[in-house]
């Protein structure tokens, strides 16, 4: 037992290793949460989580790895229960407005950043997470195997039509405004 | 460089490109001149370039890092939470043994209150000895002692009278029987005696047994027992000496019942 006194993390041991990640936490909360108040809340939890069972932390070879998985989940779970809770009102929203107006369209208003993340965020969760991953955060292959297990033959593969396919989207938009 | 950008974009759709690669894309499309065939792509990377810039809000982080600090006093103690735990467990354990003392204590406690109040102490003594369960630990000496010190005893109750029966019928040592069967004759007037004195006339085998127990119901003027005795009688089995006693007695009870009728 005396290990556990070895591993015990204080709050300046902790601050150095977890804060440093807490922008990329941040940003992956934001990527699937889509809104800035609710990324914070999710990292807030994340953080506190991984504070509270700070004496497992050491068992893990990579903190980041295992924050950045547990901040995925984390974002998962909530749309998930988000979903079910506001399936209803939402559905009936986006049915009006998909009557008057393509999703895309609304986005033409906006700006390219807009665009982007809207396009983004269509993707599939997992095309979405190994893209953001690679080219966002630049992680390497084996760091993206780390988080999400996928072998790194088929992070290259989910990562080549994640790029490609938000390429087609693009340009689809694009050639709807032209056409405009 | 053009034609170099426009490999790697190939390259990059495949995913392909390296870390180092992709840098240099995005570094290509962050700068001003971009030539047009290439000018779709720009968003894309411009994109990936700005939203590593997106930061958690600073109020957020401050907020964040009072809460860290708020539960660290109590982490802080993190390896004293462990001692208190450790302490928490052996002091429980201790308690517990000092609760089982206290109530052996008190247990032994309120067993002498009640001797000092309906039984005396001897009578106590006695019981200890005479417990079933204790069989195995005492001396037939003992045993027989403890029957005797019931002679003294002021008042006689159910428990030592039982008590009393179930040395007679069941001790291993027929000593111990003996002193039994006398000391019940003297508590003949206890409820239940009478009855288990004819009860044990099935029970016992030991022939001196017997004729105590025959001698006994007979002073008694016992004639319940007449029936017990007639069948000792007629048991081939029993002794000789035993069955002319059963008749001798089974002739005193008789004749003693006829005699005022």
């Amino acid at each position: 037992m005396p290990v556990v006194f070895a591993i015990d993390m204080d709050l300046q041991a902790f601050k150095q290793r977890i804060l440093p990640v807490q922008g990329r936490l941040f940003r992956l909360a934001q990527l699937f949460l889509r809104n800035r108040e609710e990324a914070e809340d999710a990292l807030q939890d994340v953080l506190l989580r991984l504070w509270t069972n700070r004496q497992q932390l050491e068992a893990y070879t990579s903190i980041e790895a295992l924050a950045v998985q547990m901040t995925k989940n984390l974002c998962l779970d909530r749309l998930k229960a988000h979903a079910r809770r506001k399936y209803t009102d939402e559905s009936t929203l986006l049915g009006i407005q998909a009557e008057d107006a393509s999703p895309y369209r609304q986005v033409e208003v906006a700006d390219s950043a807009d665009l982007m993340r809207t396009l983004i965020d269509d993707l599939p969760d997992q095309q979405k997470l190994i893209l953001h991953l690679r080219d966002v955060e630049e992680y390497s292959f084996e760091e993206i195997e780390q988080v999400t297990g996928v072998s790194i033959n088929n992070i290259r593969v989910i990562l080549s039509r994640a790029r490609q396919r938000l390429r087609q989207n693009y340009l689809k938009v694009n050639d709807y405004e032209a056409g405009h | 460089m053009k034609p170099d950008i426009e490999q790697l974009l190939e390259k990059y759709y495949e995913g392909e490109t390296t870390l180092q690669e992709e840098k240099l894309l995005r570094q290509f499309f962050q700068e001003g001149s971009i030539p047009a065939h290439l000018q779709s792509h720009a968003d894309q990377f411009r994109y990936f370039a700005n939203a590593r810039n997106q930061h958690p809000s600073f109020a957020f982080t401050s907020k964040l890092a009072a809460k860290l600090t708020a539960s660290e006093p109590n982490r802080f103690a993190g390896f004293t939470t462990w001692v208190r735990r450790l302490a928490a467990s052996v002091s429980l354990i201790i308690l517990g043994f000092a609760g089982g003392l206290v109530y052996n204590h008190w247990r032994s406690d309120s067993a002498g209150g009640i001797t000092s109040s309906a039984e005396t102490p001897s009578a106590i003594a006695m019981k200890q000895v005479l417990q079933f369960e204790h069989l195995p630990k005492t001396s037939a000496s003992e045993r027989i002692q403890a029957v005797n010190q019931s002679y003294e005893l002021e008042q006689i109750d159910q428990d030592i009278t039982q008590l009393l029966i179930n040395t007679l019928n069941f001790d291993a040592n027929v000593n111990v029987r003996l002193a039994a069967c006398q000391a019940l004759t003297h508590f003949a007037n206890e409820p239940g005696v009478r009855e288990a004195l004819i009860q044990s006339l099935k029970i016992q085998t030991d022939p001196n047994l017997q004729i105590s127990l025959i001698d006994a119901l007979v002073t008694m003027k016992e004639k319940r027992a007449v029936d017990e005795m007639q069948r000792l009688v007629q048991n081939q089995q029993v002794l000789d000496a035993v069955r002319q006693k059963a008749e001798e007695g089974i002739n005193h009870l008789v004749q003693g019942r006829g005699s005022p009728s």
